[in-house]
Protein backbone atom coordinates (compact mmCIF):
# COMPACT_ATOMS: atom_id res chain seq x y z
CA UNK A 1 0.00 0.00 0.00
CA UNK A 2 1.60 2.81 -0.81
CA UNK A 3 -0.18 5.35 1.55
CA UNK A 4 2.77 7.77 2.70
CA UNK A 5 2.76 10.17 0.59
CA UNK A 6 -1.21 10.53 -0.46
CA UNK A 7 -2.78 9.18 3.07
CA UNK A 8 -5.04 6.88 0.74
CA UNK A 9 -4.77 3.49 0.47
CA UNK A 10 -6.28 0.95 -2.86
CA UNK A 11 -8.68 -1.84 -1.71
CA UNK A 12 -7.57 -4.76 -2.80
CA UNK A 13 -10.69 -6.06 -3.64
CA UNK A 14 -12.96 -3.65 -4.80
CA UNK A 15 -10.29 -1.06 -5.98
CA UNK A 16 -11.75 1.81 -3.96
CA UNK A 17 -9.60 4.68 -3.33
CA UNK A 18 -9.89 5.24 0.31
CA UNK A 19 -8.70 8.08 2.81
CA UNK A 20 -6.80 6.94 5.50
CA UNK A 21 -8.77 8.43 8.27
CA UNK A 22 -11.94 7.90 8.57
CA UNK A 23 -15.29 10.51 9.35
CA UNK A 24 -14.61 10.44 13.05
CA UNK A 25 -10.54 10.62 12.40
CA UNK A 26 -9.87 7.24 13.48
CA UNK A 27 -7.78 5.84 11.54
CA UNK A 28 -9.13 3.19 9.02
CA UNK A 29 -7.64 -0.81 8.34
CA UNK A 30 -10.76 -1.79 5.84
CA UNK A 31 -12.86 -0.51 2.97
CA UNK A 32 -15.54 0.99 3.75
CA UNK A 33 -17.07 -0.46 0.92
CA UNK A 34 -16.80 -3.98 0.60
CA UNK A 35 -15.25 -4.19 4.56
CA UNK A 36 -11.69 -5.88 3.20
CA UNK A 37 -9.08 -5.41 4.70
CA UNK A 38 -5.13 -6.20 4.17
CA UNK A 39 -2.75 -8.48 6.32
CA UNK A 40 0.11 -5.87 6.50
CA UNK A 41 0.72 -6.44 10.99
CA UNK A 42 1.81 -10.21 12.14
CA UNK A 43 -0.49 -10.39 15.63
CA UNK A 44 1.04 -13.23 16.94
CA UNK A 45 4.70 -12.40 16.58
CA UNK A 46 4.09 -8.77 16.60
CA UNK A 47 5.67 -6.29 13.85
CA UNK A 48 4.77 -6.10 10.31
CA UNK A 49 3.37 -9.25 8.35
CA UNK A 50 4.98 -10.19 4.73
CA UNK A 51 1.57 -12.18 3.88
CA UNK A 52 -0.27 -8.77 2.43
CA UNK A 53 -2.61 -10.75 1.76
CA UNK A 54 -6.69 -9.86 1.70
CA UNK A 55 -8.68 -10.25 4.67
CA UNK A 56 -12.64 -11.13 4.50
CA UNK A 57 -14.80 -9.85 7.48
CA UNK A 58 -16.36 -13.07 8.83
CA UNK A 59 -17.97 -11.89 11.84
CA UNK A 60 -19.52 -8.94 14.04
CA UNK A 61 -18.36 -8.51 17.61
CA UNK A 62 -20.10 -6.47 20.20
CA UNK A 63 -17.88 -4.84 22.91
CA UNK A 64 -19.43 -4.27 26.38
CA UNK A 65 -19.66 -0.50 25.19
CA UNK A 66 -21.64 -1.73 22.55
CA UNK A 67 -19.62 -1.21 19.98
CA UNK A 68 -19.38 -3.09 16.59
CA UNK A 69 -16.35 -4.65 15.74
CA UNK A 70 -15.25 -6.46 12.47
CA UNK A 71 -13.12 -9.21 12.41
CA UNK A 72 -11.29 -10.39 9.61
CA UNK A 73 -10.09 -13.50 8.51
CA UNK A 74 -6.72 -13.12 6.43
CA UNK A 75 -7.71 -15.56 2.80
CA UNK A 76 -3.97 -17.05 2.46
CA UNK A 77 -2.74 -17.84 6.50
CA UNK A 78 -6.29 -17.47 8.40
CA UNK A 79 -5.05 -15.03 11.00
CA UNK A 80 -7.86 -13.07 13.06
CA UNK A 81 -7.88 -9.38 13.43
CA UNK A 82 -10.50 -7.34 15.28
CA UNK A 83 -11.12 -3.77 14.09
CA UNK A 84 -13.53 -0.89 15.42
CA UNK A 85 -16.51 -0.01 12.68
CA UNK A 86 -16.19 3.09 11.31
CA UNK A 87 -19.26 5.58 10.96
CA UNK A 88 -19.50 4.84 6.76
CA UNK A 89 -18.97 1.35 6.76
CA UNK A 90 -21.37 -0.34 4.26
CA UNK A 91 -24.26 -1.12 6.80
CA UNK A 92 -25.86 -3.93 4.19
CA UNK A 93 -22.56 -5.78 4.83
CA UNK A 94 -22.54 -5.04 8.62
CA UNK A 95 -26.10 -6.39 9.16
CA UNK A 96 -25.89 -9.22 6.44
CA UNK A 97 -22.71 -10.73 9.01
CA UNK A 98 -25.11 -10.02 12.01
CA UNK A 99 -28.39 -11.95 10.58
CA UNK A 100 -26.49 -14.53 9.15
CA UNK A 101 -25.86 -16.92 12.21
CA UNK A 102 -29.43 -16.61 13.09
CA UNK A 103 -30.40 -17.32 9.00
CA UNK A 104 -29.00 -20.47 9.21
CA UNK A 105 -28.92 -21.74 12.35
CA UNK A 106 -27.79 -25.52 13.33
CA UNK A 107 -30.21 -25.61 16.09
CA UNK A 108 -34.41 -25.43 15.57
CA UNK A 109 -34.71 -21.53 17.59
CA UNK A 110 -38.58 -22.46 17.58
CA UNK A 111 -37.82 -23.46 21.36
CA UNK A 112 -36.56 -20.10 22.13
CA UNK A 113 -39.57 -18.52 21.42
CA UNK A 114 -40.83 -18.86 25.28
CA UNK A 115 -37.58 -18.04 26.80
CA UNK B 1 -29.15 -31.67 19.14
CA UNK B 2 -29.19 -32.51 15.44
CA UNK B 3 -26.92 -31.10 12.87
CA UNK B 4 -29.09 -29.67 10.03
CA UNK B 5 -26.57 -29.00 7.35
CA UNK B 6 -25.14 -32.85 7.60
CA UNK B 7 -24.64 -32.97 3.73
CA UNK B 8 -21.57 -30.96 3.77
CA UNK B 9 -20.05 -32.24 6.44
CA UNK B 10 -16.61 -30.76 6.00
CA UNK B 11 -13.15 -32.74 7.12
CA UNK B 12 -11.78 -31.97 10.48
CA UNK B 13 -7.91 -30.62 9.69
CA UNK B 14 -5.16 -33.42 11.08
CA UNK B 15 -3.83 -31.94 14.53
CA UNK B 16 -1.38 -33.94 16.54
CA UNK B 17 -3.66 -35.17 19.45
CA UNK B 18 -1.80 -33.31 22.40
CA UNK B 19 -4.46 -32.87 24.73
CA UNK B 20 -2.49 -33.41 27.81
CA UNK B 21 -0.87 -30.56 29.45
CA UNK B 22 1.71 -31.35 32.14
CA UNK B 23 0.31 -33.24 34.92
CA UNK B 24 -3.00 -34.21 33.43
CA UNK B 25 -4.42 -37.11 32.31
CA UNK B 26 -6.03 -35.44 29.12
CA UNK B 27 -9.26 -37.10 28.84
CA UNK B 28 -10.87 -34.23 30.36
CA UNK B 29 -10.59 -30.42 31.57
CA UNK B 30 -12.15 -28.05 34.03
CA UNK B 31 -13.18 -25.20 32.28
CA UNK B 32 -11.40 -22.23 33.41
CA UNK B 33 -14.39 -19.50 33.15
CA UNK B 34 -17.42 -21.76 35.14
CA UNK B 35 -15.00 -24.57 37.15
CA UNK B 36 -17.17 -27.58 34.89
CA UNK B 37 -15.20 -30.99 34.43
CA UNK B 38 -15.13 -31.29 30.95
CA UNK B 39 -14.67 -34.89 29.11
CA UNK B 40 -12.66 -34.99 25.91
CA UNK B 41 -14.87 -36.74 23.52
CA UNK B 42 -17.87 -34.30 22.35
CA UNK B 43 -20.34 -34.93 19.98
CA UNK B 44 -19.75 -33.64 16.44
CA UNK B 45 -16.08 -32.55 16.90
CA UNK B 46 -12.83 -34.71 17.56
CA UNK B 47 -11.15 -31.48 19.23
CA UNK B 48 -13.40 -30.29 21.89
CA UNK B 49 -11.30 -27.12 23.08
CA UNK B 50 -14.16 -24.51 25.28
CA UNK B 51 -16.45 -25.32 27.81
CA UNK B 52 -19.77 -26.61 26.52
CA UNK B 53 -21.57 -24.68 29.37
CA UNK B 54 -20.13 -21.03 29.17
CA UNK B 55 -18.36 -21.32 25.74
CA UNK B 56 -14.71 -20.53 27.81
CA UNK B 57 -11.77 -22.02 26.28
CA UNK B 58 -8.30 -21.29 27.20
CA UNK B 59 -5.32 -20.13 25.11
CA UNK B 60 -3.08 -22.84 24.62
CA UNK B 61 -2.44 -22.75 20.76
CA UNK B 62 0.00 -20.44 18.98
CA UNK B 63 -0.82 -20.88 15.25
CA UNK B 64 -1.30 -23.91 14.62
CA UNK B 65 -4.09 -25.74 16.43
CA UNK B 66 -3.26 -28.06 18.60
CA UNK B 67 0.05 -27.20 18.84
CA UNK B 68 0.30 -26.04 22.36
CA UNK B 69 2.91 -23.60 22.07
CA UNK B 70 1.57 -20.11 23.83
CA UNK B 71 2.89 -19.31 27.33
CA UNK B 72 -0.35 -17.12 27.52
CA UNK B 73 -2.48 -19.50 29.56
CA UNK B 74 -5.46 -17.08 29.45
CA UNK B 75 -8.88 -17.36 29.53
CA UNK B 76 -10.18 -16.81 26.43
CA UNK B 77 -14.63 -15.92 26.20
CA UNK B 78 -16.74 -16.13 23.56
CA UNK B 79 -16.47 -12.96 21.67
CA UNK B 80 -18.41 -13.23 18.48
CA UNK B 81 -20.21 -15.85 15.51
CA UNK B 82 -18.86 -16.40 12.37
CA UNK B 83 -20.58 -18.76 9.86
CA UNK B 84 -18.89 -20.65 6.96
CA UNK B 85 -20.06 -21.28 3.51
CA UNK B 86 -21.86 -24.13 4.49
CA UNK B 87 -23.91 -22.70 7.20
CA UNK B 88 -21.63 -23.92 10.22
CA UNK B 89 -21.17 -21.82 13.16
CA UNK B 90 -17.79 -20.58 14.47
CA UNK B 91 -17.41 -19.34 17.89
CA UNK B 92 -15.00 -16.41 17.71
CA UNK B 93 -13.06 -16.45 20.71
CA UNK B 94 -10.98 -13.46 22.16
CA UNK B 95 -8.13 -13.94 24.79
CA UNK B 96 -8.82 -11.74 27.99
CA UNK B 97 -5.15 -11.42 28.42
CA UNK B 98 -3.46 -11.05 25.55
CA UNK B 99 -5.97 -9.86 23.28
CA UNK B 100 -5.04 -13.12 20.82
CA UNK B 101 -8.18 -14.44 18.53
CA UNK B 102 -9.12 -17.61 17.33
CA UNK B 103 -11.99 -19.08 15.43
CA UNK B 104 -13.54 -22.51 16.57
CA UNK B 105 -16.13 -25.09 15.15
CA UNK B 106 -19.26 -25.28 18.03
CA UNK B 107 -19.82 -28.90 19.21
CA UNK B 108 -22.75 -30.75 19.42
CA UNK B 109 -23.64 -30.45 23.04
CA UNK B 110 -22.56 -26.36 23.50
CA UNK B 111 -24.89 -24.66 25.76
CA UNK B 112 -27.91 -23.21 22.54
CA UNK B 113 -28.79 -20.59 25.18
CA UNK B 114 -25.43 -19.05 25.27
CA UNK B 115 -24.70 -19.45 21.80
CA UNK B 116 -28.11 -18.00 20.57
CA UNK B 117 -27.00 -14.64 23.45
CA UNK B 118 -23.91 -14.24 21.10
CA UNK B 119 -26.45 -14.31 18.07
CA UNK B 120 -28.89 -11.93 18.74
CA UNK B 121 -26.09 -9.31 20.61
CA UNK B 122 -25.64 -7.29 17.28
CA UNK B 123 -29.09 -7.06 16.94
CA UNK B 124 -29.66 -6.10 20.66
CA UNK B 125 -28.60 -2.77 21.22
CA UNK B 126 -31.24 0.24 20.24
CA UNK B 127 -29.21 2.25 17.67
CA UNK B 128 -31.19 3.81 14.76
CA UNK B 129 -29.36 2.36 12.40
CA UNK B 130 -29.71 -1.40 13.31
CA UNK B 131 -33.66 -0.87 13.32
CA UNK B 132 -33.54 1.01 9.97
CA UNK B 133 -31.50 -1.93 8.35
CA UNK B 134 -34.11 -4.38 9.80
CA UNK B 135 -36.96 -2.21 7.84
CA UNK B 136 -35.45 -3.01 4.40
Amino acid sequence: MSTLRTNTFTCVRCGLTVTLSGPDGARRNHCPSCLHSQHVTDHVEGGPSDCLSRMTPIAIAVLRTSDWMVIHRCTRCDELTSNPVSPDDNHLILMRMAVRPLAQPPFPLEVFGEV
Amino acid sequence: MARRHARSVRPQRRKERAHALPGERGDAFRCVGCRLDVPMAAPGTAHRNHCPHCLSSLHVDRRVPGDRASGCRGRMAALGLSVRQNGEWLLIHHCLTCGELSANRIAGDDNALALLRIAVRPLSDSRVPVRAMLTL
